[in-house]
């Protein structure tokens, strides 16, 4: 224990392969799992230095709770390595951002600004489809809880969201004075019915999918892919998977990383969504 | 076995109270996980137990039993592999009435020396909630020939629970620990 111990400070010092490869060897498959972030708790941890290279828990009044220094070298070790696009000075000014000591950013569980996206396999009509669904943690009494906030599906996207625009379709301005009798051919005209809604219709997955759920056309199989979506610290985005590997560099890491503005945000949260 | 729980238990969770929800403070915290520890402990051993091709029907099941007073009603064992993505779901039983008929002749579990063990959170019911990630390496044997081996990652769910007893026409208050539904997940085949 102890020098697994010691070894994880030693890979806290600076994270390169040549260290990984010299730790893997006297240790085997155990250091992998001490340096791997093994749950996703453990990544809120390490990121805002709440716990020490033996994975306790630091507590408040513990000296350690949330150093800088140790935060520094607990941040480099929470990227995918693998991903190019996590250059060094995109990270770099991450960092600076995060460990600015006037803004005080550091993630929270329960507040907003992080949500779960679920890729799910179910069988859908016969043949099995990927059903995706974002979860936020909800509280409720004096606990909490993970909700389903919205679903994506691509059937239902290939549909409804992919509207055909055509101006020449509209029910015309006395419409009301022939009981809408024209409906007729509103109805007749399947592929253009989006046309004849309001212009702000916005598609809702999730009624959706619990009306045909209740119907019973979805038989879910399992989950297939887990990610986290963070928007928690100011000005950035970043996202979270799992990376099962034998190496060092493994576990719950950051796999995308950008510089966003307000309004990017909101543009990156319809993409997201797939809205 | 049930001891040692008991004397845990009354060591490190005990309380002289009503039940007011509070939250868990960090030496109490420390306790419960020593306690949840024990209990990941013995379902390894367990494990082991019934795995063992030298256990006999009859004493396998009798741990089988002793293996399923460990866990909440209804918990499950999602098990996936590296090389196929889907995620299969067996109740405890069945999975441990897979692993007792799996055609070894012999099979050594080893369980790594590392566990983490996550936050305690609290669900809107007032149970606490949290996961324990232990590692095992399955090796199987046919003959003297090593016929399978992996190395699997489980993330185990813990519950913790206020419950109360009478003893000597006192009420007293302990924190009480079962497992949950179990994640496993193969990190390396060979």
């Amino acid at each position: 224990m102890r020098i697994n111990f010691l070894i994880l400070l030693f890979l806290l010092s600076g994270f390169n392969s040549l260290k990984s490869q010299i730790v893997s060897d006297i240790l085997g498959d155990e250091s992998l799992f001490y340096a791997e972030t093994k749950q996703v708790n453990q990544f809120f941890r390490r990121f805002n230095n709440e716990e020490g290279p033996d994975g306790l828990r630091y507590y408040k009044r513990d000296k350690e709770y949330r150093n800088p220094e140790s935060r520094e070298k607990y941040l480099n070790i929470l990227f995918d390595y693998k991903n190019t696009a996590l250059t060094t000075n995109l990270r770099d000014a991450f960092k600076l951002d995060v460990l600015n000591p006037d803004s005080n950013l550091f993630l929270n569980f329960h507040s907003d600004g992080w949500f779960a996206e679920v890729k799910t396999k179910f069988i859908y009509k016969g043949a099995e489809k990927s059903v995706s669904f974002f979860l936020e943690l909800e509280q409720e009494n004096m606990g909490y809880k993970w909700v389903i906030t919205n679903v994506y599906f691509e059937p239902y996207s290939e549909i409804l969201i992919e509207r055909k625009v055509d101006s020449s379709k509209f029910l015309h301005p006395m419409s009301h004075e022939i009981d809408f009798m024209n409906l007729i051919k509103v109805f007749n005209d399947q592929k253009n019915i989006d046309n004849y809604t309001i212009k702000s219709f916005q598609p809702d997955f999730l009624t959706l999918f619990l009306y045909e759920f209740k119907q019973g056309y979805f038989q879910f199989k399992y989950v297939e892919n887990l990610k986290f979506h963070f928007f928690q610290i100011p000005g950035w985005y970043f996202e979270i998977e799992q990376f099962v590997r034998p190496e060092n560099n493994s576990g719950w890491l950051i796999s995308k990383l950008t510089k966003i503005s307000k309004e990017e945000k909101n543009i990156l949260l319809k993409y997201i969504y797939h809205n | 076995m049930k001891l040692r729980y008991i004397i845990l238990t009354f060591i490190g969770l005990i309380s002289l109270s009503t039940f007011a929800q509070e939250d868990i403070s960090p030496e109490r915290k420390q306790a419960i996980d020593s306690l949840a520890m024990e209990k990941v402990k013995d379902l390894s051993k367990y494990i082991s137990i019934i795995g063992n091709k030298e256990t006999s029907f009859s004493e396998a099941n009798r741990v089988i039993e002793r293996t399923l007073e460990l866990f909440a009603e209804n918990s499950q064992i999602g098990v996936s592999s590296l090389y196929r993505n889907e995620v299969k779901y067996y109740d405890v039983r069945k999975y441990l009435n897979r692993l007792m008929a799996l055609n070894y002749d012999k099979v050594n579990i080893k369980w790594y020396n590392i566990q983490y063990i996550s936050d305690l959170e609290r669900q809107p019911d007032g149970t606490y909630v949290g996961v324990i990630t232990i590692y095992q390496r399955f090796e199987g044997m046919q003959g003297d020939d090593l016929k399978y081996v992996d190395t699997t990652k489980k993330d185990i769910t813990i519950y913790v629970k206020r419950k109360e007893t009478q003893i000597g026409g006192r009420t007293i208050g302990f924190w009480d620990v079962m497992l949950g539904d179990i994640r496993v997940a193969e990190t390396t085949k060979n």
